[in-house]
């Protein structure tokens, strides 16, 4: 008798984790299709405008050690380029992204105002890298 | 108490005590069974999310930075070479070529970003795809180099250094994109990212600028074929 009562609550837990365990498996699916998809552009985005604001003070950067050759002393610029070169700025799980992100940013405006850059490019800087051409 | 005996219990009866308890019982129990579903469902989300948070964020985050660096670059050169422009030649305005490609640039960087945008938001792939892409993607793994898209594992120190004239440490990589951009994301509709780089070189000849910056620009133009 006791063994039969027992197999009936055990019928019961089962059907119990069963419904759980189906539940689960939709729901599982669900969680794992919202991060993965309705957060994916925000993330990509959020990538992209960072690389590309950091491309471009690399770009600038590079193309003025160009040009002044050995001209002038350019340790600013140079500065400016080794902080980029070491910055994995496309690297999400980076500690100090935010951080090294604004030294840079420093940097550039600094190099800017050293080169008489006479444009005013401190606009792209503040709204943090989205900008129209105002030259 | 005749009137007791006058009473008929029968299944049927609306008074049937037990009939009644039964169906009682079975709604309590598809009652329960739901909220069974229901709590395991909300479970599930909360698993699902959390275990495909980091990935999720990996991807899109990577791919999205990669899918820039080249137009980026391109754009820091040919606002750099309008300012040496406006610097070396105060009385004379700055050549056409030079704010007509930068327009162009800017153009091309506006559609790709909008490609981006219209590639996610169309249908998405099943978790086995993520799976695959997951494994394609190799978390840890660089494809050329020890500094390719990721970081580079070898720390701070390595191949990234700053050296004498050492032009070509950045140049973009190839993301290998979850999503599907409606071109190959280096030619979006317009000019390609190769006509734009092609162009700059052709104004930095005429311009008599750096040799070393066409070196550059060809590498960057490689990088992107």
């Amino acid at each position: 008798m006791a063994h039969k009562s027992e197999d009936v609550f055990d019928c019961i837990l089962m059907a119990d984790d069963r419904f759980h365990v189906e539940g689960y498996r939709e729901g599982f699916d669900e969680g794992t299709r919202q991060v993965m998809i309705d957060g994916q552009e925000l993330r990509a985005s959020h990538g992209a405008k960072l690389s590309m604001e950091v491309s471009f003070y690399y770009g600038f950067g590079i193309t003025w050690k160009c040009l002044l050759q050995n001209n002038t002393d350019c340790e600013t610029l140079e500065s400016l380029l080794g902080l980029i070169q070491r910055f994995p700025h496309e690297e999400p799980q980076y500690e100090n992204l935010q951080e090294d992100m604004e030294k840079v940013r420093a940097k550039f405006r600094l190099v800017c105002s050293l080169l008489n850059v006479p444009t005013d490019l401190s606009n792209y800087v503040k709204s943090g890298g989205s900008w129209g051409i105002s030259f | 108490m005749s009137w007791v005996k006058s009473v008929q219990y029968s299944g049927e009866d609306v008074f049937d005590e037990d009939a009644d308890d039964i169906n009682l019982q079975d709604k309590e129990w598809k009652y329960n069974m739901k909220k069974r579903v229901r709590d395991g469902y909300v479970d599930g989300i909360d698993h699902g999310k959390e275990a495909s948070l980091q990935l999720g964020f990996n991807m899109g985050y990577r791919e999205g930075a990669a899918s820039t660096m080249a137009i980026g670059q391109l754009k820091g050169i040919i606002s750099a070479i309008q300012c040496w422009c406006q610097l070396q030649r105060p009385d004379t305005p700055t050549p056409a070529s030079v704010t007509d490609l930068l327009q162009r640039v800017v153009k091309h960087e506006d559609s790709l970003m909008e490609a981006m945008r219209t590639a996610l938001e169309n249908p998405i792939p099943s978790v086995s795809d993520v799976s695959e892409n997951m494994e394609d993607l190799g978390v840890g793994e660089v494809e050329s180099g020890c500094c390719g898209d990721g970081g580079c594992s070898k720390g701070s120190d390595c191949c990234r250094k700053d050296s004498d004239m050492d032009l070509g440490p950045i140049l973009p990589q190839k993301p290998r994109l979850s999503f599907t951009l409606p071109t190959d994301p280096f030619t979006i509709i317009g000019e390609s990212l190769e006509q734009l780089l092609q162009c700059c070189m052709d104004i930095v000849s005429e311009l008599g600028l750096s040799q070393e910056l066409i070196r550059h620009l060809q590498q960057l133009k490689s990088a992107t074929e």
